[in-house]
């Protein structure tokens, strides 16, 4: 109960015109990098990543997750009036939103869009104030060899969620992991695959990596294969939006319903807690369950607001259920959460079972942002600067390439005022952009070199403790629960193979 | 053809697989009797890379044998950005943040766009280093390399 007081405490600091600044300024920033086709709330908390050496902790990580909670919805404004989602978590946005711009009803598809952004992120947020300290007390049960166990069922899960292509999700794991052994080895004063270079002997920074994979291949893919900008422009050139029309009416709430929004949610929350599951899977999954339960089944796709609100309830709940483990073992959920844990660890904060305990003051204000953003801003944003939002997408695309890799590569070079991390943001760029163009899966990639060394780390004492007797992981019962966990897994994604995810595939 | 784009990106990774694999069991034994050494992971690790990279080489050999190359142009565009970026790092320090993040950013938006109105986006490079520099050097007090030191 501490923990929630202390996070509900927290909005005094959301009064301090600095802190609220850097909230507000977040949630535009993802709001835009959201709604351009191509760019992501993810390459923008990549690129305000080295900005975060110069504020504290508290600040950065409001503003992450205001930039979180905006990446969330605003991939919805371009799905809904132009047909062409400009986050993956919105691809079942357009299913319906479309239709409804189709039928002059944009404005209400958005404000649709909106209060179930609205609603998810709210209950996502509150279920994670309320949840993340008991799952941090559980997280003291997990020893040595569960933690072990733990570990190797998040990379184990990331991999085989991504079906179709599990051997090159298993691959990027690899790479990810071979990154992460160069260094000092954290057992023995040894150096591994420094190859001589004393600025590998700490290992590979977080920074590039982050900085590489999400902006700089970014920039690489727009220069590889550039969207078609002057469509897009001309269509966006079309719709018009009032903002009289974005308020739902009542007995459209009514007719949706509840359940509906409470559902989704927690669909979009648990998803969330898995790892490398994100956004668009909790959105395809909310959709299935509210068509599969519906009476008129037929009427989706065709501009039912049922549709809108089951996806953007669901994607925004999903904020608030990745940070679960993020928070308390140190896995991060999707990207995004991936780039917050680096926010943490550049600061000298190491996320885990103790975190919640030792650094509450750290973490409540983080909570209270998401909480603030989804309820406040999201609305707010959509009423006061909704008309303009499409205009966004007629941003000049080779001045915003421009800033990317500019902000990037100095961004790199932020954190150790050394050209070395540049060369590296740029190898790690030029890495993940063969990736992705070769249709590998970067998050494995990500999660492996995050989760590499404490993966290792704990492998190697596990076996320590128990004189090499591998049967440790399974005779100690929080190993064995991560085991099973592991298995059922395994059956439901592999064996059984459920239907796809056109979103997480497009 | 069996080397396509793909193909030759797998055996890349293949290669380098390898290398890895070779560099970790000059690490020594994985197996001490202290228990695990620094060598076991990475050797783990590279064998499981080289059984992946190996399936998918196979696979890919499977579903291309028979297909013809595509007509698509090629696109050279992303080597040009990679090779503005190059430049740019190493002139970072030596010419310093405006001459260099000028340039670079007059490039890359030739490259995104077209070699015309040049002028107009001669001043938007500057526009856009000058108004970064304020944001890294003012804002967030990072010390950028200027040739007045």
């Amino acid at each position: 109960m501490d923990f929630i007081f202390q996070v509900f405490g927290s909005f005094s600091l959301l009064l301090d015109p600095f802190n609220m600044t850097y909230v507000v300024l977040g949630f535009v920033i993802g709001t835009i990098f959201a709604a351009i086709p191509g760019l992501t709330a993810t390459l923008a908390m990549a690129l305000l990543l080295p900005l975060t050496y110069s504020l504290n902790v508290e600040t950065a990580l409001m503003a992450c997750a205001s930039i979180y909670m905006a990446g969330m919805c605003g991939g919805s404004i371009t799905a809904t009036t132009i047909n062409i989602p400009g986050a993956p978590s919105s691809m079942m946005t357009a299913l319906d939103g479309y239709p409804m711009q189709q039928q002059g009803k944009g404005a209400l598809a958005l404000g649709h869009a909106a209060l179930g952004s609205m609603f998810g992120g709210a209950v996502g947020a509150l279920l994670l104030i309320a949840v993340a300290p008991f799952v941090a007390e559980l997280s003291l049960l997990v020893k040595t060899t569960g933690k072990f166990s733990l570990l190797a069922f998040a990379l184990i899960v990331v991999v085989i969620a991504q079906r179709g292509q599990v051997a090159k999700a298993g691959l990027a794991a690899c790479i990810g992991l071979m990154l992460a052994t160069v260094g000092l080895d954290a057992m023995e004063p040894i150096t591994r695959f420094t190859y001589g270079n004393s600025n590998l002997t700490a290992g590979i920074a977080l920074m590039p990596v982050i900085i590489g994979t999400f902006a700089i291949a970014e920039v690489l893919m727009q220069a590889f294969a550039p969207g078609d900008e002057l469509a897009t422009k001309a269509a966006a050139d079309k719709v018009k939006i009032r903002r009289r029309d974005f308020i739902p009416p009542w007995s459209d709430i009514r007719k949706i319903g509840f359940v509906c929004y409470f559902k989704s949610c927690l669909i979009g929350y648990f998803v969330g807690t898995l790892p490398g599951a994100g956004g668009s899977m909790g959105s395809f999954l909310a959709y299935t369950e509210t068509v599969r339960t519906s009476d008129e089944p037929e009427t989706f796709g065709k501009g039912n607001p049922k549709g809108i609100v089951a996806s953007e309830s669901a994607n925004n709940a999903v904020c608030g259920g990745a940070m679960v483990p993020m928070l308390t073992f140190g896995i991060p959920g999707d990207p995004i959460t991936a780039i917050m844990l680096g926010v943490l660890v550049i600061n000298g904060i190491q996320p885990g079972p103790q975190l919640m305990a030792d650094q509450a003051g750290l973490i409540a204000p983080m909570l209270a942002a998401l909480l603030f953003s989804a309820v406040f801003l999201i609305p707010l944003t959509l009423y006061l600067i909704g008309p303009y939002f499409i205009k966004i997408v007629s941003i000049r695309k080779d001045v915003l390439y421009a800033v990317i890799a500019l902000l990037a590569i100095v961004g790199s070079y932020v954190a150790t005022y050394s050209t070395f991390q540049m060369f590296m943001a740029l190898a790690m760029g030029v890495l993940a952009f063969y990736l992705r163009r070769n249709g590998f899966p970067v998050i494995t990639m990500l999660l492996g070199y995050i989760l590499g060394p404490n993966l290792e780390e704990f492998l190697r004492r596990s076996l320590a403790l128990s004189n090499g007797d591998p049967t440790t992981f399974v005779t100690n019962m929080d190993s064995l629960f991560f085991v099973l966990l592991t298995l059922v897994f395994v059956y439901f994604l592999v064996i059984r193979k459920p239907a796809r995810n056109p979103a997480v595939e497009a | 053809m069996f080397l396509n784009r793909q193909n030759s990106f797998l055996f890349l990774i293949l290669a380098v697989s390898v290398g890895y694999l070779v560099s970790a069991m000059s690490l020594g034994a994985p197996v001490a009797e202290s228990g695990l050494t620094p060598s076991f992971f990475p050797i783990l690790v590279g064998a499981a890379a080289i059984l992946f990279s190996t399936i998918l080489i196979v696979q890919n050999r499977r579903e291309t044998s028979g297909k013809t190359a595509s007509d698509a142009p090629r696109v050279y565009t992303h080597l040009w950005v990679i090779a503005a970026i190059f430049v740019y790092i190493m002139a970072f320090r030596t010419v310093g943040y405006f001459i260099s993040s000028g340039l670079f950013v007059f490039a890359l938006i030739v490259i995104f766009s077209s070699v015309e109105k040049l002028v107009v986006k001669a001043v938007i490079s500057a526009a856009i280093v000058a108004i970064c520099y304020v944001m890294f050097q003012k804002l967030f007090g990072v010390r950028l390399p200027t040739l007045w030191g």
